[in-house]
């Protein structure tokens, strides 16, 4: 898989001049093509809603445009309490800050980080940086322990999206959005991290089988 | 002499090893790690290893400008090293995971101590398995002392804590990594519910009324972190990693992060025949996923049993230790960033053919350790004691040597080091040991 990025890790305090720099010497076909991969990238998470948790809504002028939660009514319940309010087990999960911020956001995660976040649910803070080739723990980069990340989440559905969309994404949410410093606190969860839920049996393989299946029809 | 009143003490600390040399200014011993039986908790016993036979092992006391020699015999099934933990010393010596020593072999340390590093130290293995052998058993103080201690005529005592895990038969209990438990110990590191002190359950410590101690505290546990306490007491801080501070600091309790050290004065306020606790007060640095249970409870660890006569001659704490020369952090020539990840470094497991970092001898360099997480990660180089700058851009209050800093969740600090020798690659980790043996290491080459 031969992407535009070369996975050159960039990082901390010397990534904007870094950035900088590459986009000044970079040539101007390279150029038109990164600005045309943010501006897809731009229309993706309109389209499937990334606002509508991560705040802003599908409008990227609305305040707080993907700086994750700022109150309680942007938090969710997870577990029986979210029907009734007494019922354990109850955990609570935020929506993160996507903006690329370094401290609160995702400013100092790659592009590969937050590609493999939406292909394979993992969440960044807690995957190695790398090209991931499969998805049975502890082979083809795919981490022993995986983390994913907190419901309602849904990168089980949006993992199917071509490559190119996803590091789209990623290339808008890194280099298409200004940081916003909001911080929002650890979601909760059981210790197993989601790992139960996340097996083929729950949630399908990726890729989808062939068309069609027992259900379609061609 | 007042032994008649001095109650029993449980935890007399660990033995000193033997000097087999007889030249001046040089301590050289023999520590052999073997399989050993342990009776680690009541009425079992428990397949473990040990430094000549003891767990921790015996105590290393050595004088600023000693020159030392370990004769290591590693009689252990499995490859090992000694890794002299906060020690400035040739790479060559380090003991990391390069230097692995094979099963049956010998190795010979050699090194020299250096002057204005008196202070508490420890010894432990570091091959790839560190975690499984410190837990086996493997780990021992290491005291430098100075010959013009400001503190010397008071009595001392070395406190290692440690904790562990056991099946119902006494063998010790690792968890199977595809379990939950597993899963739950390589997050927060193995942290277990027996808590030793000095490879004993809530041992007794005997002091008089009146009397100051100066406690050596070593924490060699895998993932606990201390925050110690005596109810309704303060405590003297004196000292941390790489020896005493410039003044005492009174504090009311005190974090001991894994593998850091801290030198406490103790002071005898008790009433005569009464007795107290060493405490472990509740921390979080958990990230909410993997709390445990219990985290919110206070453990009592260790009893402190007043004598019925009093000391009768008032100690005198001096108000200045020693001098602690400051690195002078405008002569710092770059400021390199780490940001730590759950089991990561800079977004990289560790790999031991690859040089993370490169620097130059000579160099004054600042650090900038970025934890981006929501648990706290210990952070230690190899080789090296360095002085914290500021946490979250908070100006540290005083100066002090560490090779350890704890680096809270979603929090940075920022030290200072000054690389004027011993060339080679050194390591730099959590020392979470679980994270550790899972890749959460670089290499720093000096040229």
């Amino acid at each position: 898989m031969k992407r535009w990025m070369s996975g050159a890790v960039v990082l901390g305090g010397s990534a904007l001049v870094m950035l900088t720099v590459a986009a000044w010497t970079r040539p101007a076909s390279e150029k038109q093509a990164k600005a045309a991969q943010i501006a897809r990238g731009r229309d993706v998470v309109i389209q499937h809603d990334c606002g509508g948790c991560h705040g802003g809504g599908s409008d990227p002028s609305a305040k707080g445009w993907l700086a994750g939660a700022t109150g309680p009514e942007m938090e969710f319940k997870i577990g029986p309490c979210a029907v009734d309010p007494t019922a354990k087990p109850c955990f609570t999960t935020r929506p993160k800050n996507i903006t690329p911020d370094n401290t609160n956001g995702i400013g100092r995660f790659t592009e590969r980080q937050i590609f493999n976040a939406l292909r394979y649910g993992l969440r960044p803070e807690e995957t190695p940086d790398g090209d991931i080739t499969g998805t049975t723990p502890g082979k083809g980069n795919f981490p022993l322990h995986p983390h994913y990340l907190a419901p309602p989440m849904p990168w089980m559905a949006w993992r199917h999206m071509p490559d190119a969309d996803l590091w789209a994404i990623a290339a808008y949410l890194k280099n298409g959005v200004k940081p916003n410093p909001n911080k929002v606190a650890d979601s909760e969860g059981p210790p197993d991290f989601w790992v139960s839920e996340m097996t083929v049996e729950k949630i399908g393989p990726y890729p989808a089988k062939p068309f069609p299946t027992e259900n379609e029809k061609q | 002499m007042a032994s008649e009143i001095i109650p029993v003490e449980r935890a007399p600390g660990p033995a000193i090893l033997r000097n087999e040399s007889r030249a001046p200014h040089t301590v050289e011993v023999t520590i052999t790690a073997e399989p050993t039986r342990l009776s680690l908790i009541p009425g079992k016993k428990t397949a473990g290893y040990a430094y000549n036979g003891r767990v921790p092992g015996p105590t290393l006391e050595v004088y600023e400008g000693d020159k030392v020699i370990v004769h290591f015999r590693n009689r252990l099934p499995e490859p090992s090293t000694i890794h002299w933990h906060g020690l400035h010393i040739p790479n060559a010596f380090d003991g990391s995971p390069l230097q692995l020593v094979p099963a049956g072999s010998d190795f010979d340390y050699i090194f020299t101590i250096e002057k204005g590093s008196a202070g508490t130290y420890w010894y432990h293995p570091h091959p790839h398995n560190t975690g499984y052998q410190i837990a086996k058993g493997l780990f021992g103080p290491l005291i430098v002392r100075a010959r013009n201690d400001p503190l010397r005529g008071i009595p001392e005592k070395v406190i290692v804590l440690s904790d562990n895990r056991f099946h119902p038969d006494g063998s010790l209990d690792f968890a199977d990594p595809e379990s939950l438990q597993g899963g739950i110990d390589f997050e927060n590191g193995r942290e277990c519910a027996h808590i030793f002190v000095n490879g004993e359950l809530m041992p007794t410590i005997a002091i008089r009324p009146g009397e100051v101690q100066r406690w050596r505290v070593i924490n060699a546990s895998a993932a606990r972190v201390f925050r110690l306490a005596i109810p309704g007491q303060k405590l003297l801080h004196v000292g941390s990693d790489g020896g005493l501070f410039e003044h005492p600091v009174e504090v009311s309790d005190i974090l001991v992060s894994n593998s850091e050290r801290v030198e406490l004065l103790v002071k005898g306020t008790g009433a005569p025949g009464s007795a107290t606790v060493l405490q472990t007060l509740p921390y979080d640095r958990y990230s909410p996923h993997t709390r445990p249970e219990d985290w919110d409870k206070t453990r009592d660890i260790l009893k402190l049993q007043y004598a019925r006569e009093p000391v009768r001659k008032p100690v005198l704490i001096p108000a200045s230790l020693r001098a602690v020369p400051a690195i002078d952090t405008s002569l710092s020539v770059r400021t390199r960033v780490f940001t730590l990840q759950q089991g990561f470094i800079n977004g990289k497991l560790h790999d031991m053919n690859r040089v993370d970092e490169t620097g130059k001898l000579g160099d004054v360099e600042i650090w900038q350790i970025e934890n981006i997480v929501g648990m706290d990660h210990p952070f230690h180089l190899h080789g090296f004691q360095f002085q914290v700058i500021d946490r979250d851009g908070k100006p540290e209050p005083f100066r002090s040597w560490k090779d350890t800093i704890n680096v809270p969740k979603h929090s940075t600090v920022r030290i200072v080091l000054r690389f004027t020798d011993f060339a080679g690659k050194w390591m730099y980790h959590c020392h979470i040991l679980d994270h550790e043996d899972h890749g959460m290491m670089g290499v720093f080459e000096l040229k």
